[in-house]
């Protein structure tokens, strides 16, 4: 026996489920247009729902689904579980009270909710109904379906510029790549080049990086030199303020 | 020169519906507003057992065809309009009568989720846009419906939409609610489960809950 059966069981209310046609749950836009179907079409009182019944008859239609998505499952089991819950509260020997001590109907809160929800179920009828252009309509030489109608330039908005990414988006298959561009030149690389001139002799800084043109290559350079130092591979001299700046070999140095 | 002729022949050349502003800036200046108006109800009457209509649209005025000429009208393409899901018409009619409005309160009130793929095709369409975001936690974003909602769904303005009077706030829903609740308990105080359950099997098995749904909810509104 599966576990709504069970549960439908234990609440003694299996039976006049059985009356009702077998309905799939993708008819349908969510728990409350399931329990609106059961109640408009067995003519109950949305203020007055038979609690107990209209839960079997609900976890029913849940039961009879071979497979439930995952995505939709959530919102259909939380109301199975508010419907169990309201139930309990009924069987409550203590009826429940506001703060002005009257006497509150735990199913209020849900018959709101599905009147609510009914009169934009008639609204999004209603609105369907309307005459729409493409469809009951039509204005000259335009087909609102067709590529080559011409529309008229967005407003200038967010909504105009998240249209134009999703655009380009679909453009490029949905896929954006984040392409990240490898060094052409390592600071490692450089401290080797550094030395190598080294080894011939010590040079004068700013020969050296005039010899070395380019503004990656400078920075490059100027950090290749630095760790040298740093490393105390070599040494930097200055003789005299704003005098030229040489570099030497540690060994030679010492 | 002939007004209604000229005004003809504007909205008959432009893509776009033509507003007031925009007609008397085109025709001669000596035409004041009522000139255009009276104009456009000639023009109206005029085509009214025509197959293309006059009609007021987002602020203007345009040709369109007659609705009865739809089927007819379809033959000249292979493709066919996309139908809209239950969803998005429900999703958009919910921005529609309660804008500016957020996703969650869209959530909430259709007790589902709404997919982002719904949201996106009614921006698309331009149906709906952005309006600017909520200043709450999350400053989730606000949604409306853009102009191309009015033209397509054939709505001079938002106050055209079909109903809006009748719609109930939360507040009308709770006083609704609490009154019939009221009544109820008054009346049978806690028996209702069982009573309710009694009276079900002589309910004859009625499938066709469409036209009941409209029926009950008029009568219900205060």
């Amino acid at each position: 026996m599966s576990e709504a059966a069970a549960v439908a069981d234990l609440f003694g209310g299996a039976e006049p489920s059985l009356a009702l046609p077998p309905v799939q749950l993708d008819q349908f836009e969510g728990p409350l247009d399931v329990l609106l179907h059961l109640i408009r079409s067995q003519k109950m009182e949305v203020f007055d729902i038979p609690i107990a019944m209209i839960t079997s008859q609900y976890l029913d239609i849940l039961d009879a689904q071979v497979e439930l998505d995952l995505e939709v499952a959530g919102d259909y089991l939380v109301m199975a579980s508010t419907l169990m819950q309201l139930k309990s509260r009924l069987l409550l020997p203590r009826p429940e009270m506001d703060d002005e001590g009257n006497e509150v109907d735990p199913r209020a809160e849900l018959a709101a909710q599905l009147i609510a929800y009914e009169q934009y179920r008639m609204l999004a009828e209603d609105l369907n109904e309307r005459p729409r252009i493409g469809r009951d309509v039509f204005t000259r030489s335009i087909f609102p379906e067709s590529d080559e109608v011409e529309r008229p330039l967005p407003e200038g908005d967010l909504d105009a510029l998240l249209l134009a990414f999703r655009n380009v988006l679909k453009r490029v298959g949905g896929e954006v790549r984040h392409h990240i561009f490898s060094d052409t030149m390592s600071v490692r690389e450089q401290m080797t080049a550094v030395l190598e001139q080294l080894s011939h002799g010590g040079i004068q800084l700013d020969e050296f990086l005039l010899a070395n043109p380019g503004r990656e290559v400078l920075v490059t350079t100027i950090l290749a030199i630095l760790e040298l130092w740093r490393q105390q591979t070599i040494t930097v001299v200055q003789s005299e303020n704003y005098g030229s700046i040489s570099l030497l070999l540690k060994e030679a140095a010492s | 020169m002939n007004t209604a002729g000229q005004i003809e022949a504007l909205l008959l050349a432009s893509d776009e519906p033509i507003n007031l502003q925009k007609l008397r800036d085109m025709l001669a200046d000596e035409l004041d507003s009522s000139d255009i108006r009276s104009a456009l109800s000639e023009l109206e009457a005029h085509y009214q057992e025509r197959g293309i209509q006059i009609v007021q649209v987002s602020g203007g005025w345009q040709f369109r065809t007659a609705p009865e000429h739809a089927e007819l009208v379809h033959q000249l393409w292979e493709i066919r309009p996309q139908r809209l899901s239950r969803s998005a018409l429900e999703t958009l009619a919910i921005i529609a009568y309660r804008q500016p409005t957020t996703r969650a309160e869209i959530e909430a009130l259709r007790g589902f989720k709404v997919s982002s793929s719904i949201i996106a095709t009614l921006q698309e369409r331009g149906w709906i846009k952005v309006l600017g975001r909520k200043e709450v936690p999350g400053r989730p974003h606000l949604f409306g419906t853009g102009k191309p909602f009015l033209k397509d769904f054939g709505l001079n303005s938002l106050q055209d939409l079909p109903d809006s009077a009748q719609l109930m706030d939360e507040d009308e829903i709770q006083n609704l609610v609490g009154n019939n609740v009221m009544q109820i308990q008054q009346g049978v105080l806690y028996e209702t489960e069982q009573n309710s359950e009694a009276s079900e099997n002589t309910d004859d098995e009625e499938n066709s809950q469409q036209g009941e749904v409209g029926s009950e909810a008029e009568e219900t509104s205060p």
